[in-house]
């Protein structure tokens, strides 16, 4: 899941940065409101959290021009103004959710799961696909009630494809999700993780819960619940 | 503010000028027609002497006394003089009041009735007054006394007249004056009213400008006064706008003064929680301190931030589209929770207050309440003319009924709380003292706690 982060207080970022990244997080930070608006509408990106006090450009001005713009990724406002005409300002702008500060970590990595998943339609922190399941929470995989033990970087992969059900994810968009900017895009790699993936979920290759679109990409086809 | 009735305000500036040039008026008028009345009175008076002199002297005249001391006197000029009871009549008396003569008009006349005239007069002296009579009513009458060389002897002529038609003549005069003054009291009172109307609009309209800007309708008074309240006007104007800057200057500087303190206490905050080195107990106690601070800088500046304003800077706020906005934010926030709302507010519900000290009650209140739902919330608010109610229920587990005084106090005062709570009921409750309303916890019918707040409508 790749994040965009506004902060102009520089500790408070490299933190959240450190700590969203210590979840598997990539995280493109920026310090202004004017560079905030040039990442979203550079860059494809799963949720935004933004600062409402930013510099060059205001957090609600900020969000009000990313959705003018059209994107619609979940947005977390962080706020040290604890008062309600902030906050109703800010989701009316086109924010869904808050946080005040100061904060738990913990709290906004809740929030933000829950941002993630409900803006694929899901309503509660399980994804649940017929015999899958996958807990956000504690991330883990059940396969027909059975724990199965998934790596970082299947967990990942499984994740956004299941946020993205029955559509099209290509290798590109995948890579960008799951990888640091800089990251040597190797496609194999993510191959190699696709074909791990695909034999946890389905040991007997029957079901396969994972096509492969030819020149396109992937898609995980098992209807939802 | 209690307005108290000492004798300095107790009466209107009109009142005052209605009552001053009032009593002025009726003093000027009475006074005018009481001089009038006197001096026509007294100019009628002089006259009837007048005549009584002129026939006086018509009678001496033509009488002839006779050797025996009777007179005789041929017919008169005047006519009066020869009909019975015309109202003139004539007399001679001699020296010792004995009637020597009288005219044919007093043939009826009482003797009694004439004593008071029958007297003594220096010859050469003429003598005024009246008399009552049994027959004629009030006379008024002359004596001329005189001395007859020939008779050796003194007489005294007399003539009586009846006051009748002169009083009819004063009569008719006074209520004329009476009628003519009354008038112009009635025709002054009414101008007096009007100029002072006119003279007084400017206030007047001073004073419902106020009054519309109290009511939220106008943002300030406008220019178009006389002179000698144009510099009022602009010095009221000019406080106004002064006020409503300072306000909203200050609302800034304390929303930048929670930014500048919170976010160090955020970064505290990620520190201690990041760092592995220091042990849980440590960590716990940075953390629950930081919150305490948090708390009380959060509570501080809420407090700062309301208002408790003077009325005439504040803006009546319909409170139907700041629940909508309130809602759809919430509704976002708990999206999960697909809570049903039932919303019933009165399209011209208004509050009496600052827009932000609305925000913040409501939204602390649904807060709680989409918090505490088991899936239900409903929001009633009912405006009558004294005030206006906000129900707020949910289908939660409620507050039970020993807690609920509890609530309500530990609520007042936040900086004294036990961490871990929001300050949100705290403020709430700040917010409807400042208002001079009231909050009460209850139950509600669909199961959880209902809130009620009553506020003054004005």
């Amino acid at each position: 899941m790749r994040l965009l982060l506004v902060e102009d207080e520089d500790l408070l970022r490299a933190q959240l940065v450190k700590a969203l990244e210590d979840n598997d997080y990539i995280v493109d930070s920026v310090q202004d409101g004017e560079l905030g608006l040039f990442q979203a509408n550079e860059f494809s990106y799963d949720a935004a959290i933004i600062d409402l006090g930013l510099p060059k450009m205001n957090g609600i001005d900020l969000i009000k021009a990313i959705r003018a713009g059209g994107r619609v990724f979940p947005i977390l406002i962080l706020t040290a103004r604890d008062n309600w005409t902030d906050k109703v300002e800010g989701l009316d702008a086109g924010a869904d959710d808050y946080v005040v500060k100061p904060y738990q970590i913990e709290e906004i990595k809740a929030r933000l799961n829950a941002l993630l998943r409900r803006a694929a339609g899901f309503a509660k922190p399980s994804l649940d696909f017929s015999y899958l399941s996958l807990d956000t929470a504690a991330k883990k995989l059940t396969v027909s009630d059975n724990l199965v033990e998934l790596t970082a970087y299947e967990y990942k992969v499984l994740e956004y494809l299941m946020l993205h059900p029955g559509q099209v994810v290509s290798k590109m968009e995948l890579t960008e999700h799951l990888y640091e900017q800089d990251y040597d895009r190797d496609s194999n790699v993510l191959e190699v993780f696709v074909r791990r993936l695909r034999q946890k979920l389905d040991p007997e290759e029957s079901l396969k819960p994972i096509d492969t679109v030819r020149g396109q990409g992937y898609r995980f086809n098992v209807p939802p619940n | 503010m209690s307005r108290q009735t000492n004798p300095q305000t107790k009466y209107s500036l009109q009142q005052r000028l209605v009552l001053a040039f009032g009593i002025l008026l009726m003093l000027f008028l009475g006074l005018t027609g009481l001089v009038l009345n006197r001096a026509f009175q007294e100019s009628i008076a002089a006259s009837v002497e007048e005549r009584l002199q002129l026939q006086i002297y018509a009678v001496l005249g033509v009488a002839e006394p006779d050797t025996d001391a009777t007179f005789f006197v041929p017919d008169l000029e005047e006519a009066r003089f020869s009909q019975i009871d015309s109202g003139l009549y004539a007399f001679i008396f001699d020296q010792y009041a004995n009637e020597v003569w009288r005219s044919p008009s007093a043939v009826n006349m009482d003797p009694m009735d004439l004593y008071v005239t029958a007297q003594n007069i220096t010859p050469g002296q003429m003598a005024y007054g009246s008399t009552q009579t049994e027959e004629q009513g009030p006379m008024s009458f002359a004596s001329y006394g005189t001395y007859w060389s020939g008779l050796e002897q003194e007489f005294s002529f007399v003539v009586m007249e009846s006051v009748a038609p002169t009083a009819a003549e004063i009569n008719e005069f006074q209520s004329n004056l009476w009628l003519w003054l009354g008038g112009l009291a009635v025709f002054l009172s009414l101008a007096q009213f009007a100029l002072l109307r006119w003279g007084m609009m400017p206030l007047k309209r001073l004073a419902q400008d106020l009054a519309e800007i109290e009511a939220g309708n106008k943002e300030q008074l406008g220019e178009d006064y006389p002179s000698e309240l144009h510099n009022l006007s602009h010095n009221m104007n000019m406080l106004i706008q002064s006020e409503r800057q300072r306000q909203s200057r200050y609302r800034t500087t304390l929303g930048d003064l929670a930014h500048s303190l919170k976010t160090p206490l955020a970064v505290i905050s990620g520190v201690v929680q990041q760092d592995r080195k220091l042990d849980k107990k440590d960590m716990l106690d940075v953390s629950e301190q930081v919150d305490r601070m948090n708390q009380i800088v959060s509570y501080q500046l809420n407090r700062a931030t309301k208002s408790g304003q003077s009325k005439m800077l504040i803006t009546p706020v319909s409170i139907n589209p700041v629940v909508k906005k309130i809602c759809a934010a919430l509704d976002k926030v708990y999206l999960d929770k697909k809570v049903k709302l039932e919303v019933s507010v009165s399209a011209q519900a208004t509050f009496y207050g600052e827009a932000s000290d609305l925000t913040e009650l409501l939204g602390n209140l649904l807060d709680n309440a989409y918090k505490y739902c088991h899936q239900q919330v409903k929001i009633q608010i009912l405006d009558t003319n004294k005030s206006v109610q906000i129900v707020i229920e949910d289908d939660g587990a409620g507050i039970a009924e020993q807690d609920r005084h509890w609530v309500l106090e530990r609520g007042a005062r936040a900086d004294t709380r036990e961490s871990g709570q929001g300050i949100g009921l705290a403020v709430v409750l700040d917010i409807i003292s400042s208002y001079g309303g009231e909050l009460k916890v209850e139950s509600s019918a669909l199961g959880g706690a209902s809130l009620r707040v009553s506020l003054k409508s004005t």
